[in-house]
């Protein structure tokens, strides 16, 4: 080996833990990264869709004359110019409407030469309706003389869920205390800063290409190709940079088929992006349900059963939304320790929204219920056996290796942790009983602290056939590593996870390594950015892809330093000894001499990572996530008892993370989903009249704000999870899921008053206030 | 159409000649007419934010202005805040302290974040979070945007120091 | 969107108002509020659009005389929101005004947005006109007449005629609020509801102002916004507090009137219920501030 190195030592160091930059931050920070919002193709036409706005009604005849006649109008289609093509996964959904089911129904569409004359085309349609009655709630929909919303769904009965473990009866009659209440969760929608956008081109073969904002760029082709009449193979699905989705885009919405249908036939591509009104009313939301839930414990503390009854509005069209009981029953029958589970969901048809999948994905508002009743539970343990709170929790709380009901493996379980850390680091059990004496005493504004818990997957969660993800990389002649995964990203930082992994794996700078993963005719399959799976899955997939290659060139390497390849090792951009960190070659000319011999040795390697996990089932009795874990939430709070301000001042979270890969951006997906969970919590709320929604802005639609966030302490738990990447597990739902019942809890402590129905509003936590006194006095 | 305006203005320290209809706003003028596309639409009702830029030293909401009125004046827009390939202090700071996320808001924010330490060097966290309340981000949860303005706050103190 | 004709800036106020007296005309200044009505539907350009930005000395907030009675302060319809709320001159005399330009929307749009737009647009819930009710202002309108400026002054509590009306008449201009400097002895509080410090359409808000002089308050004027279907003075409230020692009493006899003062509706925002409460919490609030202080 002709190159000095002999007095060069690397010593061993590891990335994992240490705060990365998002590669794609200056950029970014600079405004020059290209989102999907800012896009112009050649010869590019714009999109733009006529909705109904109302709610139920036949259309009786449209006249599309006027808008054709408009200068600079390309194309007008309705449904007539779509007939047969369906979307949605029981394929209830259509690009364009002949019947008009819910306020955002597509009627017609227009493509022109801007944006302004598509949008004044839209207005020159004249469609004649015939309102017909409809059907506005859950309740009302299962009613015998209900209008009858989707033909092939009698009784509007949309999709049902059932789960039952032990006997019920028994375990009633072994309870001494049951907990019954119903939990009214409401709408909520995702507010992603750039709004929904798509952009379809196809090619003389008939290929389409649509730039998506899409979470899911594989099963998409398949969803999509239906709603077009086109075969999945035929459809490259590429993915710009896109402003937030959240769980938003985990499935095809019209306006995607409505810009392909446009672009084929004008031969143009075409570009549909919605206004911010637009966004609103035509967004998926979050799940609504009523919960009613029944919990049962002994005078001991220890639970006996849970029972909960679930009725969801399904709006008018099945999206991801009525499928959230998969998860809603992991809690139910998971969080904590419950022997018999009795659960049953019902989603019924109604001429409302449709919610689809949403971060937290029906785990908010289990949770929302399920951590109230263990504070009920551990109020009426404290005043009438004197148990101390958080013993209660622990009790219940599982250990590693305990299996639940539905058989989620809890391999390492750190809830017990979690609770003692975050109760000891907000010093829980002091303040609350502190306020509680307070709540009995004069003054107006009253102080409250309220601990959650919850469990959620954080391994995936194989709800397709596979949960895996494929993973290709590649290093060149000048040791940078390109790494083509199939995991996308949304803004959640897998491109800093990715990048530190591989430089981990191969001893090289991350900024070294180059991500490719927005083009599905580029990278290999992935289920999709959800269930807090992304840094679990890609990342295992990332590493064993590194290890290859790290294999790979240290055969060659020892096959010329005449040592083993165990005795060597990627450091800092050399090949060392593994023992000394002494280098023996720059990492860049071993790939040089790999690569310019007789037989080449060029490292190009592959991955397809299937975590360890089994498909959920009808009987929803498997192991689901290759990991779960858990998250305590302890929120403090000032009640203004008067205005029914709530605010929350400090919010202490102690989560099982598995293992801390990237700290900054780990931080900033807690801080992240709290603020979601915050605005569910105390202000957001979609508020609907007869199907219409009354705020689409962000005047009345209230996301939260700068001055409304607390103070956040994080802990992380680290439970060294053996299946994840360096001991990881996902952690990005948690943070939503539980701050919202720890600050119901917290109102709670501070008002003696439970809030079943969020968002607990200024207004509603006023009344609720007032109309108590008014009962007490 | 309506009546078209001759404009002359200075964007980023460099003169601006161009016509535009009298409706028009700046958010499309820069958008639509000067390609300059760091500056954002995300509600068109100066709700959010997302299309702050400066002009004649003060923000403003880039979706409510009307183009016309830019005539003489002096605009900022994200673009004209780096020095050739340096980023500006505070976009350093965005991105050394993981604040930009999805990054849609983040043009807007970062605007908006070097006018209020611009007009208070000693800027304190609640000042921070107040000047900062016309800028919705969904991201971040906002504390490492914070976190990233407080470190140029505290940079601006050191300064002061070693000047003083 | 209707078609705009014809686009002016007019650097002096002749012009200004003889563009006015000459026909249809959009009068811009900020924008903030013009433009969603735009985009929204709720408003159309009409043939001449005439951005009153540049027309001079509208823009300075200005004070002769003293606290005795012969004081005014000149508040021009172009000083923004955010020159309102930094103002030393106003924070002494009537820092009603710097409190709630304080809570208003937020730092982008209080840049941009004039006191004379946001008084014109007379919303129910703006945010300007409380204070400006409480302090007893009028707003100075201007028309070309026969070749020259007239002017008139209308008390601001004459000046609204419903949601987003006003009797402002097509030709003419809202060019100044004035006011009275206010006594020595004056307090002025302002209160807006709603967790968020500013972005917030107000739910409800409210605005006192009088003399106190040991204890007893002299010259009560209450502003109250969203309670109506323009911001109103609180005549029964005033009352209530006129010439009276504030004491426990005289606060809660205050608060039932001030329920009284109010009709408001039921919308999305909030309850009649809930806003009348609110209304009783504030002025009990403000009043109890009055006394600690």
């Amino acid at each position: 080996m002709a190159e000095n190195v002999a007095f060069k030592h690397i010593e061993k160091t590891s990335m994992i833990g240490k705060r990365i930059k998002k590669p794609d931050a200056p950029a970014k920070a600079i405004g020059k990264t290209r989102y999907i919002n800012d896009m112009v193709l050649p010869q590019m036409l714009y999109g733009k869709i006529l909705h109904a706005g109302r709610p139920h009604a036949e259309i009786i005849s449209i006249d599309t004359s006027e808008a054709e006649k408009l200068a600079g109008v390309h194309l007008v289609i309705t449904a007539k110019d779509t007939p047969d093509l369906k979307l949605g996964f029981v394929k209830d959904n259509a690009p364009l409407k002949s019947k008009v089911l819910c306020e955002r129904d597509e009627v017609a569409a227009v493509a022109a030469i801007s944006e302004a004359i598509a949008a004044a085309a839209i207005k020159l349609i004249k469609v004649s309706y015939k309102d017909l009655p409809g059907v506005f709630s859950a309740e009302e929909g299962l009613k015998a003389d209900a209008p009858q919303i989707q033909e092939n769904f009698p009784g509007n009965k949309s999709l049902k869920f059932e789960f039952k473990h032990g006997d019920l009866a028994e375990a009633e009659a072994g309870s001494d205390i049951i907990l019954d209440h119903v939990f009214n969760v409401h709408y909520v929608t995702h507010c992603c800063m750039g709004t929904s956008c798509a952009i379809a081109d196809f090619d003389h073969n008939g290929k389409l290409t649509i730039y998506s904002q899409t979470q899911y760029p594989y099963n998409y082709k398949m969803d999509l190709a239906p709603a077009l009449g086109i075969d999945p193979g035929d459809i490259r699905v590429i993915q710009p940079t896109t402003g937030g989705s959240f769980g938003a885009k985990l499935d095809v919405y019209p306006y995607e088929p409505v810009a392909a249908i446009l672009a084929r036939k004008t031969g143009r591509p075409v570009k549909v992006l919605f206004d911010r009104e637009e966004e609103f009313i035509n967004s998926p939301t979050r799940q609504p349900a009523a919960i009613h839930l029944r919990t049962g414990c002994t005078s001991d503390g220890i639970l006996t059963f849970r029972s909960a009854d679930v009725l969801m509005d399904n709006g008018a069209y099945t999206s991801w939304g009525p499928t959230v009981p998969v998860i809603m029953m992991r809690t139910v029958s998971g969080h904590y320790r419950v022997p018999v589970i009795d659960f049953k969901a019902q989603a019924v048809y109604s001429n409302n929204a449709y919610a689809g999948s949403f971060r937290g994905y029906g785990n908010v508002q289990m949770t929302y219920a399920t951590a109230q009743h263990m504070d009920m539970f551990a109020e009426e343990l404290s005043e009438k056996y004197g148990m101390d709170p958080i013993e209660f929790h622990l009790k219940n709380a599982q250990k590693s290796g305990e299996v639940t009901p539905q058989k989620s493996y809890l391999r390492e379980c750190v809830l017990a942790e979690c609770l003692t850390t975050a109760a000891e680091a907000s010093d829980y059990v002091n303040k609350h009983k502190s306020y509680t004496e307070a709540r009995a005493q004069e003054g107006r504004y009253k102080r409250g602290i309220g601990l959650a818990s919850s469990i959620h997957n954080a391994g995936g969660a194989k709800i397709h056939k596979s949960d895996g993800c494929g993973t290709i990389l590649k290093m060149d002649d000048y040791a940078r590593v390109t790494v083509i995964t199939g995991a996308s990203e949304i803004g959640q930082g897998i491109d800093a996870v990715i990048s530190q992994i591989v430089s981990e794996e191969l001893g090289v700078p991350p900024e070294h390594v180059t991500l490719v993963n927005n083009d599905s005719d580029i990278g290999p399959w992935d289920v999709g950015v959800h269930a807090s799976r992304t840094t679990f899955i890609a990342g295992n997939g990332a590493k064993r892809a590194a290890i290859k290659a790290k294999e790979q060139i240290l055969a060659a390497a020892s096959k010329q330093a005449n040592v083993t390849a165990e005795e060597l090792d990627l450091r800092g951009g050399y090949v060392v000894q593994d023992k000394d960190g002494a280098a023996v070659i720059r990492l860049d000319r071993m790939l040089r001499q790999m690569h310019f011999q007789p037989t080449p040795d060029v490292v190009m390697v592959s991955d397809y990572y299937e975590p360890n996990s089994e498909l959920e089932g009808k009987d929803h009795i498997s192991d689901h996530s290759a990991a779960y874990s858990h998250a305590v939430h302890i929120a403090e709070v000032m009640v203004d008892t008067l205005t029914g301000e709530v605010k929350v001042e400090k919010v202490t979270m102690a989560q099982d993370v598995g293992r801390v890969i990237n700290q900054m951006g780990l931080e900033a997906q807690m801080e992240g989903g709290l603020a979601f969970g915050l605005g569910f919590a105390l202000s957001e709320e979609m508020i609907f009249e007869e199907g219409r929604l009354l705020n689409p802005n962000f005047r009345d639609y209230k996301v939260p704000t700068a001055p409304e966030m607390p103070e956040i302490e994080m802990h992380f738990i680290e439970s060294d999870c053996e299946e994840g990447p360096y001991g990881a597990k996902g952690i990005a739902e948690l943070p939503t899921i539980v701050v919202a019942p720890a600050i119901a809890n917290a109102v709670y402590n501070a008002t003696g008053i439970r809030f079943l129905n969020p968002p607990m509003n200024p207004e509603k936590v006023a009344r609720a206030i007032w109309e108590k006194k008014q009962a007490d006095s | 159409m309506s009546v078209k305006i001759n404009l002359d203005f200075t964007l980023n320290g460099r003169p601006v000649t161009i016509e535009v209809p009298a409706e028009m706003t700046v958010l499309n003028l820069l958008r639509d007419g000067l390609d300059l596309k760091g500056t954002k639409y995300a509600c068109g009702e100066g709700e959010c934010g997302a299309c702050t830029i400066e002009v004649d030293g003060r923000t403003i909401n880039s979706c409510l202005m009307m183009a016309a009125d830019l005539q003489g004046r002096a605009v900022m827009t994200i673009e004209g805040m780096q020095e050739g390939h340096a980023l500006h202090p505070m976009q350093q700071a965005f991105v050394d302290h993981g604040a930009v996320q999805c990054g849609f808001c983040m043009p807007g924010m970062i605007i908006q974040a070097n006018y209020l330490v611009k007009q208070n060097p000693q800027l304190t966290r609640e000042e921070m979070k107040r000047g900062l309340e016309g800028n919705i981000c969904r991201c971040t949860g906002y504390t490492k945007v914070l976190d990233a303005v407080a470190a140029v706050v505290g940079l601006n103190e050191n300064k002061g120091l070693e000047h003083g | 969107m209707s078609e705009i004709e014809r686009y002016i800036a007019p650097k002096k106020l002749d012009d200004a108002l003889e563009a006015l007296a000459g026909g249809p005309v959009t009068i811009v200044a900020g924008a903030t509020d013009l433009t969603p009505q735009i985009t929204g539907g709720k408003l159309s350009y009409k043939a001449t659009l005439m951005n009153i930005q540049h027309i001079e000395g509208l823009n300075a907030v200005t004070k002769k005389g003293g606290t005795k009675k012969d004081g005014k302060i000149r508040i021009g319809a172009l000083v923004t929101v955010s020159e309102i709320r930094g103002n030393h001159m106003l924070k002494n005399h009537a820092g009603i005004l710097c409190q709630a330009a304080d809570h208003f929307a937020s730092e982008q749009i209080r840049n941009a947005a004039t006191i004379g737009g946001n008084i014109c647009n007379a919303s129910p819930a703006g945010d300007m006109i409380i204070p400006f009710l409480a302090l007893g202002a009028s707003a100075e309108l201007a028309r070309w007449q026969d070749g020259s400026i007239e002017t008139r002054s209308v008390p601001l509590d004459e000046f609204f005629t419903g949601p987003g009306r006003n009797m402002a008449r097509d030709d003419e201009l809202l060019t100044a609020v004035t006011f009275d400097v206010p006594p020595e002895n004056s307090i002025g509080l302002f209160r807006k509801s709603g967790p968020r410090p500013a972005l917030e359409i107000s739910t409800v808000s409210m605005g006192i102002s009088g003399e106190l002089t040991e204890g007893t308050l002299k010259n009560v004027r209450v502003a109250f916004g969203a309670v109506g279907p323009t911001a109103l003075r609180g005549k029964l409230t005033e009352a209530a507090l006129e010439g009276k020692i504030l004491n426990q009493e005289v606060i809660q006899a205050a608060a039932l009137a001030a329920r009284k003062d109010v009709s408001p509706i039921d919308d999305i925002r909030a309850t009649k219920w809930y806003r009348t409460h609110l209304i009783g919490v504030f002025t009990e609030e403000l009043l109890n501030n009055v006394c600690q202080n």
